[in-house]
């Protein structure tokens, strides 16, 4: 008897059982608390998208009143994790201040990208996204790819209101800064490049790999992002001190922040073919992001890590 | 490179204390108690019965769960072991072996067949195995656990644990 056929009573439950557990365990939850949402990759990187934009737009001492605008080419290459102190945001969103509503009158959607576009291969993938799509080249051996999408272009554009913006500070006790003169009226313009999205799955197990081009953020002309960036971080909760230092200490034009709920169990740096990166773990799910050959890469999986890293460095 | 070289110390603590990702927990656990409890009892049905009712009763408890006690996974199998036991107790006769059902895999034909027999043979040696015995087996081979958490989880030494997995398993090479 060897290793092998001690192991042979090992079986991965069938997808109908795991699904009608989870649907039973939902409906647990009519009778108890709601169920704490997880957080997807989609949902950082969307996070991201509103830090930069709130955190750029609505702070700019000493702001050059000016019609012209510059283009932020943010060619990523690092990646910083920032934790997000969710209870402080529970708390915004109970005082009375319509905050979505707040910041929704501010972002005007540019471009919708609407529903991904499900394709058969990378090449369309690539052809739809307008670059050559990268695929892992190691998955593990019982793991096969289910689909492939592309999410196409995005873009949105804010116009900072400087009074509500001192609304916001004020509720969440932020006075030690001041909220710069002449900066109403003043607009950002954010735009993430098409996304393509392949789904992986091993049984219940599911990884989905992502790719695409450094977005691009255009902002008016004589912006002090790390400036902008020390109130973005107040009001995602860091403390004063983190939040200056951490504000300087950044190169704001090639790093690219990652906002990390206070659920995660850690995070930390990781290298990825030479490149820098950053891994993110939450129980059983893991999350590992790079830049590389001006394109940026998350892969999100419920994998054991050596599989996630082994595919993550067989990008290719 | 460590977190803390990642984020200030202070920083890192705000990422203590938190509350587990129950998509992902789900995810990652589910293989590990169904296991656990194909090892404890050999049948599939009744594995998916009692991982059932594991995950119902870790569900409902979950807001006792306590990090700083014990590895989700551990709280878990911990949850499983009794709902086991409570399963012996109830119905002393373990499920013949003829009633395994097993699942599509994506072995080919061939190998699933020598996979078959072999898990069918297996479960009938295991099923003669000492209780104790087998729930050793089903945590180690079943949940994947380590001597060292199993050790922690049953309070077992982990040196006892050890011996006694090294004689279950001389025991079925014998018998195989």
């Amino acid at each position: 008897m060897n290793e092998s056929q001690l192991h042979s009573l090992r079986r991965d439950p069938s997808p109908a059982f795991a699904s009608r557990l989870r649907v039973s365990l939902r409906a647990l939850d009519t009778e108890t608390v709601s169920i704490p949402t997880r957080w997807p990759l989609m949902k950082i990187a969307a996070s991201v998208a509103i830090v930069a934009l709130i955190a750029g737009v609505f702070s700019v001492p000493s702001v050059r009143a000016s019609a012209r605008s510059f283009l932020a080419l943010f060619r990523v290459v690092n990646f910083v994790a920032v934790p997000v102190d969710r209870a402080r945001l529970d708390t915004l969103l109970k005082k009375p201040l319509d905050l979505p509503g707040l910041i929704g009158e501010h972002v005007e959607i540019l471009q919708d990208p609407g529903a991904p576009t499900l394709v058969a291969s990378p090449a369309q993938a690539g052809e739809l996204a307008g670059f050559a799509a990268r695929t892992p080249g190691e998955i593990p051996v019982a793991m096969t790819r289910t689909e492939i999408g592309v999410s196409g272009e995005r873009a949105a554009r804010v116009t900072a209101d400087t009074s509500r913006l001192r609304q916001v500070m004020d509720a969440l006790g932020i006075t030690d800064l001041d909220v710069p003169e002449g900066l109403d009226g003043q607009t950002a313009t954010v735009r993430v490049p098409p996304i393509i999205s392949m789904t992986y799955r091993q049984g219940p197990r599911v990884t989905r790999f992502l790719q695409t081009r450094s977005p691009q953020v255009t902002l008016p002309d004589g912006v002090d992002i790390a400036a902008l960036g020390e109130i973005g971080l107040r009001l995602i909760g860091l403390p004063t001190t983190e939040a200056h230092d951490f504000a300087r200490a950044i190169d704001w034009r090639t790093t690219l922040l990652v906002p990390v709920p206070s659920t995660v169990s850690s995070f930390k740096k990781v290298d990825i073919n030479g490149h820098s990166g950053i891994l993110i773990e939450r129980q059983a799910s893991k999350a590992v992001l790079w830049s590389a050959d001006g394109l940026m890469f998350a892969i999100d999986s419920t994998q054991q890590m050596s599989d996630v890293m082994t595919m993550a460095n067989s990008v290719k | 490179m460590a977190i803390e070289e990642t984020m200030p110390g202070r920083l890192l603590r705000w990422v203590t204390a938190a509350e587990p990702d129950w998509d992902a927990v789900y995810a990652e656990q589910l293989p590990r108690v169904y296991n656990f409890f194909r090892y404890r009892f050999g049948n599939t049905a009744d594995a998916e019965d009692l991982t059932a009712k594991t995950f119902e009763k870790a569900w409902r408890a979950r807001h006792r769960y306590r990090r700083e006690l014990a590895g989700f996974s551990t709280w878990l199998l911990s949850i499983a072991r009794n709902v086991g036991t409570d399963h012996l107790r109830a119905s002393k006769s373990l499920v013949p072996i003829e009633e395994a059902v097993f699942l599509a895999t994506s072995d080919t034909p061939e190998d699933q067949a020598v996979r078959n027999s072999d898990a069918e043979r297996l479960a009938t040696l295991l099923d003669e195995l000492p209780d104790r015995d087998r729930e050793l087996m089903a945590l180690k081979y079943g949940a994947g656990m380590t001597n060292r958490a199993i050790a922690h989880a049953t309070g077992l030494s982990e040196s006892n644990v050890g011996t006694i997995v090294h004689r279950a398993i001389q025991t079925l090479r014998t018998r195989w």
